[in-house]
C-alpha cells in the first residue's frame, strides 16, 4: 500500500463511536507508519488534526468528513494542513501552533483561542470569543484567522497578537460583523474587518483604515484564503471598495495610558468655567485671585510679619521706678562713651540721685531687672547713683516769676521744688527745721547715708531753691496767706506724729521717729536691754543705733512677720536684733515689756516703731483729708486746686515714691500755671520674655563698676544697634536705615520676608515681634 | 516652664508633648522656613548659649571658660502651642534638618488641653487604628463555579440605585394607573462627603465639584458629592452640575434660604437631597463653624453676616420624633422639587437606627436611609463626642438590611454607609465590605481628604486640627493665604485618580464573585472574618 495513497480512518466501528482516546492512538500510528494523507471520518472526537509531529517537517493533509468535535486542530504543527468538509464545534485551533486550517461552514465558539502560529479559514461565521488569547511569538510568523462573515460575542477578548480578517460576507448578524463588545483587553495584533460594528473597547484598541501596505498584504492573502475556501469567486467583490474595509488594531501600552478624554486644565477651562463663568464657582463672590501660592510666601501672602518696636514699651526697671529715673537709657550713654550725660540725666528726675539712689533707695529698678529671670544679677543702679555726685546741674529754663510755696524741706517737698525750678518758677520752701532733707537728714542714721554725700547734694539744693525757715509750726491762718500770695501751694509736710499705741504703760515707751532724730543729734540714750515694738525698717534701723549707742540686746517684737527688708533689716541682723513674732503687747512696765500670751521681756528702754502720720495742723477744713492723709488725686492736687499734696502726708512710702510724687506734681502745677493740658501717656512695660538673656555671661557674680553694668543691661525694648537682626535674616530683608540727627531705624522689605520671625527670635533687646498679618477677605 | 523659673500645673517639657521636634544643629541652614510654615508656632527661633571648659592637657596653666552664642529652632512647651506632628517643618526644610517624632509612651499634654476649662476640641479623626471593615475578608471566589471576570480588563457597570423601588408589581400598577413613581437616581456607589463649603476651603470644595464634574461628563462615571451642611454657590445651584451634587439640609438650614432663591433659576435637579440628623464626629452633637472661618464668602454662601459663630443646634429643633421628622421634613423637601429628587434622612449610627429605619419602610416618599459610623467626620467636635460616642458601621448596617430582609423590603430602600471607610487607606475593600453586609452604596470624606489633597492627619493624632483655620495643606481654612496652597485642578485631577483606581480595586473584589453588572449588595456569603463573635455577630463567614 503506498503511502502517498489517501488513508481512511474512521471514526465509528462497527456502529459505534471510537473513543477520542483510540482515534488518536491510530491517526498517530498511521503518522509513523508512513501515512501523510488522512481521511478521518469523525464522529465528534477530540482534538483532531493536531499534534502530528512525528511526520517530522514532511507536509501532512487531514480532511475531516463526518462530524467533527471540539478543538480541531489543537496544538497543531506547521506541517499541518487541515481541512474540515462541514462546520466545526468549539475552540478550532486550540493553542495552534503551525496548522493551517480551512473550516468549509461556521465554527462555533472559541476558534483561535491561544493560537500562536498557523491559519485558520473559515468558511462561515463564528461563534463568540473568536480569536481570543491569541498571540505572535517573533520566532514564527504571526497566526492569522479569517472569517468569511461575521463573528460572535466578546471577539478578540485578550488578543495579544496576530491577524483576524473578519470579511462580513454574508454573514448572520449584517448590523454587527464584530459582535458585542470586542478587544476587550486586547493588547496586541489588528483585526481587518470590513461591514458594520457596534463599537469595540476603546480603551484597548483603535480603529484606522489599511495604509498601503495593509491593502496591498490583505490583496496577497485574501486571494491565498479564498482558494483555501474554495470562493475564489468572491475576490473582486470583497475587495472592491477599500473603504469599507477598517482595522482595529491593539493600543500600545503608552496609547492606554491617562484618563481617556480631554485632561483636568482643559475641562476646568472648557467646560467647568464655561457653564459657571469666569472664576469659577465663586467668581462672582470673591475677590481673591486664583492661582496657588507658594507655602514660603513674601508680601502680602505672608502669615506673619515683624515689627520693629523700639522704644514703644518701658524697660522694667524704668516701668518700676517711682521717681521715673530712665535707668536704662543712662546705661546706654555710657556703652556709648557718654559717661558724664548719663550722670547728668539724673538730675532732670531727682535732686538726689546720689543719696537716695546710691544709698538709701531699695531700688526697685534692680528688683524689677529682667536679668533676673535667668538668674543674672541685676544691673547695680546703685554704683550709677554713687557716681551721681559729679553731676552737672543744668541750667533751668527762663524764670517765669510763678511762685510756689512747698511747706515741708523733705525728699518730695526738695524734689518738687527742684523740678519747678527746672522749669524757671520760683519755689520757696517753707520749714521749721534749719537743715533741709526731712527725714533724710533727721532720721535716717549715719551708717546708711554718709554725711558728705547728702551734704553735697543738699548744698547744690540750697544753691539753686530759696527756704524759708518757719519760727513755729504753720497755722491755718499763715497757711491761708501762703494760699493768696503764692501761685501754687504744695503740702509736703511728711508724717512728723509718731503713733504711739496706748498700751499700759506706753507713756514709758518712746516713738521710734523721735528716738532716731534723737539720736542722728546725738542725744538719744538707751538702757541695756531694748525691745522695739513694731519691726519694720524703721524698727531696724532704731534697733542698729540703740546698738550704736550701747545697748547690749535689742529684741524687735511685731504682731505679724516682720515687714522689713533690705539694708535696714541686714544692719540690725548684723548688730545682733533678735526679731520675734507674733507677739502681742500687754503692758509696759518701767523693767519689760509683758506680752498677752504671758512672756515678759526685760527692757530698760522700749521703742515703739508702728508708723507715723502727718501732722496737719495749719490744713482748712476745705481740703478733704482720709484716715488722717490728705485726698489726692492722680496728679497729687487736692480738693483745692491750687493745693497740691506729695509724700508721706498723703501716704507712707519710699523716698523714691515721694520724689516722683514731687516730679508729677511739678509737672502738673507747670501744665496748669502755664494754662496747658498735657497727656503724659506712660507706655506700657515690655514683656520681659521678649528679651534674650543667652547673650549674657551666666557666671558674673555681681557688677563692679558703671561700665560693666553698661555692657550687661539687656537694654530691654530699646534697640542697641547691634545688627544681628540684618546679619540673621535669612532673606536679608532687614537693613538699617538713618534718620534725621542720628536717628536710626530697622526696616524690612516685606517683598522679601517670609515671616519667620528669626529677628523676633533672635532680638537680644526684644524690640521686634511677629505678629499676624492682616487678615484677607 | 514660667519665666520666673517656677513651676505651674500644666508646666510641659518636650517629653510630655505628643509630638517632639527633632532639630539638628549640623544641618539647619537658619533659613527660617519652617518657623514660616508651622501653622501653630510650635517652633521659634531660639538664642542658645553654648559653654566649653578650656582645659589644657598636664593642667599646666589655669582652666578657662569660653562662651559663645548660636541660633537655631527650639519647641515650644506651651498647651497653646504644642506641635501637632503635621511635619510641615520637615516638608519645607531644605536639609531635612527637622522633623517631628511621635513620643514613645502616652503624653501628658492630654492631661491638660483644657486648659480655661475648655475640653479639647479638634478636627480629624478617633485616633483608633483598629477597623473591623480591615479585617473582613471576601473569601468566596468563584473557581469554576460562577464567570470568572477580568477586573482589569472586562467591562463592569458598578451601579447603585438611591431611591425608593416600588414592588414589580406595584410599580406596574403606578405605571397603568398614572400614579406617581418615586424618583431614583442610578448612581455610583461611592458618594464623596458630606463635607460643607465653610469646612473645607473654597479651593478644596471646588476642586471636588470639578472633579466629580469631571468624572461624569469625562469618564461617565456617575459619582455625587454630597454638600454637608452650609449651602452651595449661587453659581453652582445654577449650573447643570447641579445634578452631581446631593444637597443637604440640616438643623442650622445654613444657605437654605439661598437655594430657594435659585428655585426658579435651576437648570436641573439635584441628585437628591441629605436631612442631616447625626454625623459619625459628634455624634448627637450639632455642627459649629467658629467666627474666625465665616468670611465674607462663607457668609454669602451661608446666607449669614461675617465673622460670627454659626453654631448648628444639635437637633432639629421643630422636630420631636422619627415620624414627624419622616412626615414634615422629607415631604417638605421632596415638595421643592415637585417630588422629582429623592429624599433620604442621615443618620448617626446608633442602636436605635432601626426604629428609623422601620419608620422609613412605612413612609412612601423616603428615598434611602445613610448612617454614619463612630470612624466618621472630618469637622470641628469635642474630642470626647470624637473618640467616645457613636456606633460602629458595620454591625449597624448589617442589622439595618437583615430587617429589610425580613420585611422583604431589601430591594425597596437602599442604606448608605460611612464612617471610617478607607480609614487605613483600604477605600475599596471597606466599601465592598459595607456594601455585601447590605449597604447600597458608600460615603467617604476622609479618605477623599487625605488622597485628593494630602490632608497629613492621621490616626496617631496627627495633625487634626481641621477646625481652627489653619490647615497647612488649605483643605480646611478660609484663610486665601492657605486655601490658595491648593490648587482647584489638581485636587480634581487627584479625585479623578483616586475613584478611577477605586474603581479598578473595586472590580478586583467583586469580579472574582462573578459580578460585573449588577452589586453584590447583600451578599454576605462572600464575606469571612477570623474573629467568631463578630462572625456571629454580623452573619457571616468564620474562617482561619
Amino acid at each position: 500500500m503506498s503511502q502517498r495513497q489517501t488513508i481512511i480512518i474512521p471514526g465509528s466501528e462497527k456502529g459505534v463511536r471510537v473513543d477520542s482516546r483510540v482515534l488518536e492512538e491510530r491517526i498517530q500510528k498511521a503518522l509513523a507508519d508512513g501515512h501523510r494523507n488522512i481521511d478521518i471520518i469523525a464522529q465528534g472526537q477530540h482534538g483532531l488534526g493536531g499534534r502530528l509531529w512525528r511526520a517530522g517537517n514532511e507536509p501532512v493533509s487531514i480532511r475531516i468528513l463526518g462530524t467533527s468535535g471540539q478543538r480541531v486542530g489543537a496544538m497543531g504543527f506547521p506541517n499541518t494542513v487541515i481541512d474540515v468538509v462541514g462546520p466545526a464545534s468549539d475552540d478550532v485551533g486550540w493553542l495552534n501552533a503551525g496548522a493551517r486550517i480551512t473550516i468549509r461552514g461556521n465554527a462555533t465558539n472559541g476558534v483561535g483561542n491561544a493560537m500562536a502560529q498557523g491559519k485558520i479559514y473559515i468558511a462561515g461565521d463564528i461563534g463568540a470569543r473568536g480569536m481570543t488569547m491569541t498571540k505572535h511569538n517573533p520566532r514564527f510568523e504571526p497566526p492569522e484567522l479569517w472569517v468569511l462573515g461575521g463573528v460572535g460575542d466578546s471577539f478578540a477578548e485578550f488578543m495579544a497578537g496576530g491577524v483576524a480578517v473578519i470579511c462580513g460576507h454574508g454573514a448572520q448578524q449584517m448590523d454587527n460583523v464584530l459582535g458585542y463588545h470586542p478587544c476587550v483587553g486586547m493588547v496586541g495584533g489588528k483585526i481587518f474587518f470590513r461591514g458594520p460594528h457596534q463599537g469595540f473597547s476603546g480603551k484597548d484598541a483603535r480603529l484606522t483604515i489599511p495604509d498601503d501596505d495593509e491593502w496591498r498584504w490583505l490583496t496577497a492573502h485574501m486571494v491565498e484564503y479564498l482558494d483555501a475556501i474554495g470562493r475564489a469567486i468572491l475576490f473582486s467583490e470583497l475587495m472592491a471598495d477599500r473603504s469599507v474595509w477598517q482595522i482595529l488594531a491593539a493600543r500600545k501600552p503608552h496609547e492606554k495610558a491617562g484618563p481617556s478624554g480631554r485632561n483636568i486644565h482643559r475641562f476646568h477651562q472648557e467646560v467647568w468655567d464655561r457653564e459657571l463663568g469666569t472664576g469659577g464657582m465663586i467668581g462672582d463672590l470673591s475677590v481673591q485671585e486664583r492661582g496657588c501660592v507658594p507655602v514660603i510666601a513674601t508680601g502680602g501672602l505672608r502669615r506673619f510679619v515683624p515689627l520693629w518696636e523700639n522704644e514703644k514699651y518701658l524697660p522694667p526697671c524704668q516701668a518700676h521706678c517711682p521717681t521715673g529715673i530712665p535707668v536704662q537709657r543712662r546705661w546706654e550713654l555710657i556703652r556709648n562713651g557718654k559717661m558724664q550725660e548719663a550722670v547728668d540725666l539724673a538730675l532732670a528726675y531727682t535732686p538726689f540721685p546720689a543719696t537716695v539712689c546710691g544709698y538709701l533707695c531699695p531700688n526697685l529698678c534692680m528688683q524689677s531687672c529682667t536679668r533676673q529671670k535667668a538668674d543674672l544679677p541685676s544691673v547695680d543702679v546703685a554704683l550709677l547713683g554713687r557716681a551721681s555726685l559729679q553731676a552737672v546741674v543744668p541750667a533751668p529754663a527762663p524764670t517765669t516769676g510763678w511762685k510756689i510755696a512747698i511747706i515741708g524741706g523733705g525728699a518730695a517737698g526738695l524734689s518738687v521744688a527742684w523740678q519747678l525750678r527746672m522749669q524757671g518758677h520760683e519755689p520757696v520752701i517753707h520749714d521749721v527745721r534749719k537743715r533741709l532733707g526731712g527725714k533724710i537728714t533727721a532720721t535716717i542714721p549715719r551708717n546708711r547715708i554718709p554725711d558728705d554725700v547728702l551734704d553735697h547734694e543738699l548744698t547744690r539744693l540750697e544753691a539753686e531753691i530759696p527756704h524759708k525757715t518757719l519760727k513755729h509750726a504753720l497755722t491755718e491762718e499763715e497757711f491761708g496767706k501762703l494760699h493768696e500770695k503764692f501761685d501754687a501751694v504744695v503740702i509736703a509736710v511728711g508724717a512728723q506724729k509718731a503713733r504711739l499705741i496706748p498700751f499700759p504703760g506706753h507713756e514709758r515707751a518712746v516713738a521710734a521717729l523721735d528716738f532716731l532724730r534723737a539720736s542722728k543729734l546725738d542725744q538719744a540714750t538707751v538702757g541695756k536691754s531694748v525691745v522695739i515694738i513694731g519691726a519694720g525698717n524703721v524698727g531696724c534701723d532704731a534697733a542698729s543705733e540703740a546698738f550704736r549707742l550701747g545697748a547690749e540686746s535689742v529684741t524687735l517684737i511685731d504682731i505679724q512677720a516682720p515687714s522689713s527688708s533690705g539694708v535696714e533689716r541686714k544692719h540690725a541682723e548684723a548688730a545682733g536684733a533678735k526679731f520675734l513674732w507674733p507677739r502681742f503687747t500687754k503692758v509696759i512696765t518701767p523693767t519689760a515689756v509683758e506680752l498677752k500670751e504671758g512672756e515678759v521681756l526685760p527692757a530698760d528702754t522700749v521703742i515703739m516703731a508702728v508708723g507715723d502720720q502727718p501732722d496737719l495742723g495749719f490744713l482748712p477744713k476745705e481740703i478733704k483729708t482720709e484716715r488722717g492723709f490728705i485726698v489726692v488725686d492722680e496728679s497729687f492736687r487736692t480738693s483745692e486746686p491750687k493745693v497740691f499734696a506729695i509724700g508721706d502726708a498723703v501716704r507712707l512710702g519710699l523716698l523714691t515714691e515721694a520724689i516722683g510724687a514731687g516730679r508729677t506734681a511739678a509737672r502738673a502745677i507747670n501744665d496748669m500755671l502755664r494754662g496747658r493740658a498735657e497727656t503724659y501717656d506712660q507706655l506700657p512695660g515690655i514683656d520681659p520674655e521678649r528679651v534674650k538673656l543667652e547673650y549674657y555671661d551666666p557666671r558674673l557674680p555681681r557688677f563692679e563698676d558703671p561700665l560693666s553694668c553698661a555692657a550687661g543691661c539687656a537694654s530691654c525694648g530699646a534697640c542697641r544697634d547691634c545688627g544681628l537682626c540684618e546679619t540673621l535674616c535669612p532673606q536679608n530683608a532687614i537693613s538699617r536705615k538713618e534718620r534725621e540727627r542720628g536717628a536710626y531705624e530697622y526696616v524690612v522689605d516685606s517683598d522679601r520676608c517670609i515671616g519667620c520671625g528669626f529677628c523676633a527670635g533672635a532680638c537680644p533687646c526684644g524690640i521686634w515681634r511677629l505678629t499676624e498679618n492682616d487678615p484677607l477677605e | 516652664m514660667e519665666p520666673d523659673g517656677q513651676l505651674k500645673p500644666s508646666s510641659l517639657s518636650t517629653k510630655d508633648l505628643p509630638w517632639q521636634v527633632l532639630w539638628s544643629k549640623e544641618k539647619c541652614s537658619l533659613c527660617g522656613r519652617c518657623t514660616a510654615v508651622c501653622p501653630v508656632q510650635a517652633i521659634e527661633p531660639g538664642v542658645h548659649r553654648k559653654r566649653v571648659l578650656q582645659v589644657p592637657l598636664g593642667l599646666t596653666e589655669k582652666p578657662g571658660n569660653i562662651f559663645g552664642v548660636y541660633h537655631g529652632i527650639r519647641q515650644r512647651t506651651d498647651v497653646a502651642h504644642a506641635c501637632i506632628g503635621c511635619g510641615m517643618c520637615d516638608m519645607v526644610c531644605p536639609n531635612h534638618a527637622i522633623m517631628p517624632i511621635h513620643n514613645d509612651e502616652p503624653d501628658k499634654l492630654r492631661f491638660h488641653i483644657n486648659q480655661g476649662g475648655i475640653p479639647r476640641r479638634r478636627g480629624g479623626r478617633r485616633n483608633a487604628r483598629e477597623s473591623l471593615l480591615d479585617s473582613i475578608k471576601f473569601v468566596r471566589i468563584s473557581m469554576l463555579t460562577d464567570p470568572a471576570l477580568d477586573a482589569g480588563r472586562h467591562e463592569f457597570e458598578l451601579r447603585t440605585l438611591l431611591g425608593r423601588i416600588l414592588p414589580p408589581e406595584e410599580a406596574l400598577r403606578v405605571t397603568r394607573e398614572g400614579g406617581w413613581l418615586p424618583p431614583v437616581r442610578e448612581i455610583y456607589p461611592l458618594i464623596l462627603g458630606s463635607m460643607s463649603f465653610g469646612a473645607l476651603s473654597p479651593t478644596m470644595w471646588e476642586g471636588l465639584q470639578m472633579g466629580v464634574a469631571y468624572l461624569n461628563e469625562e469618564l461617565g462615571m456617575p459619582v455625587r458629592f454630597a454638600t454637608g451642611e452650609g449651602g452651595c454657590p449661587p453659581r453652582l445651584l445654577r449650573s447643570r452640575f447641579l445634578k452631581y451634587i446631593i444637597l443637604q439640609i440640616a438643623s442650622g438650614y445654613f444657605g437654605w434660604d439661598e437655594i430657594i432663591h435659585a428655585l426658579p433659576e435651576m437648570k436641573e435637579d439635584p441628585c437628591a437631597i441629605e436631612i442631616k440628623y447625626g454625623q459619625g464626629a459628634k455624634p448627637g452633637d450639632g455642627g459649629l463653624l467658629m467666627w474666625y472661618k465665616v468670611n465674607k464668602l462663607i457668609a454669602a454662601i451661608r446666607g449669614v453676616p461675617t465673622g460670627v459663630n454659626l453654631p448648628s443646634p444639635p437637633t432639629h429643633q421643630t422636630k420631636y420624633s422619627i415620624e414627624e421628622a419622616v412626615a414634615k421634613m422629607i415631604q417638605s423637601m421632596s415638595m421643592a422639587w415637585g417630588f422629582r429628587v429623592p429624599v433620604y434622612p442621615k443618620i448617626s449610627a446608633t442602636s436605635t437606627a432601626l426604629a428609623v429605619l422601620n419608620n422609613l419602610t412605612r413612609n412612601p416618599y423616603a428615598a434611602a436611609l445613610s448612617m454614619d459610623g463612630e470612624d466618621g467626620g472630618t469637622g470641628a467636635a469635642y474630642n470626647i463626642s470624637m473618640d467616645h460616642m457613636g456606633h460602629p458601621i458595620a454591625g449597624i448596617v448589617r442589622d439595618a438590611y437583615l430587617n429589610l430582609v425580613k420585611i422583604g423590603k431589601q430591594n425597596e430602600i437602599p442604606i448608605f454607609a460611612g464612617g471610617g471607610v478607607g480609614k487605613n487607606g483600604n477605600l475599596a475593600a471597606n466599601a465592598a465590605a459595607l456594601i455585601m453586609l447590605g449597604a447600597s452604596g458608600v460615603q467617604a470624606g476622609k479618605y477623599i481628604m487625605q488622597a485628593s489633597a494630602g490632608c497629613l492627619g492621621s490616626e496617631a493624632d496627627r495633625c487634626n486640627i481641621c477646625n481652627i483655620g489653619l490647615c497647612p495643606k488649605g483643605i480646611t481654612s478660609q484663610d486665601p493665604r492657605l486655601y490658595r496652597r491648593l490648587d482647584p485642578e489638581k485636587v480634581a485631577e487627584r479625585l479623578v485618580e483616586v475613584v478611577v483606581s477605586f474603581d479598578t480595586e473595586l472590580k478586583k473584589i467583586v469580579a472574582p464573585l462573578g459580578r460585573s453588572t449588577s452589586l453584590p449588595i447583600g451578599m454576605s456569603d462572600a464575606l469571612g472574618i477570623s474573629d467568631r463573635d463578630a462572625a456571629e455577630r454580623l452573619g457571616i463567614r468564620y474562617v482561619l
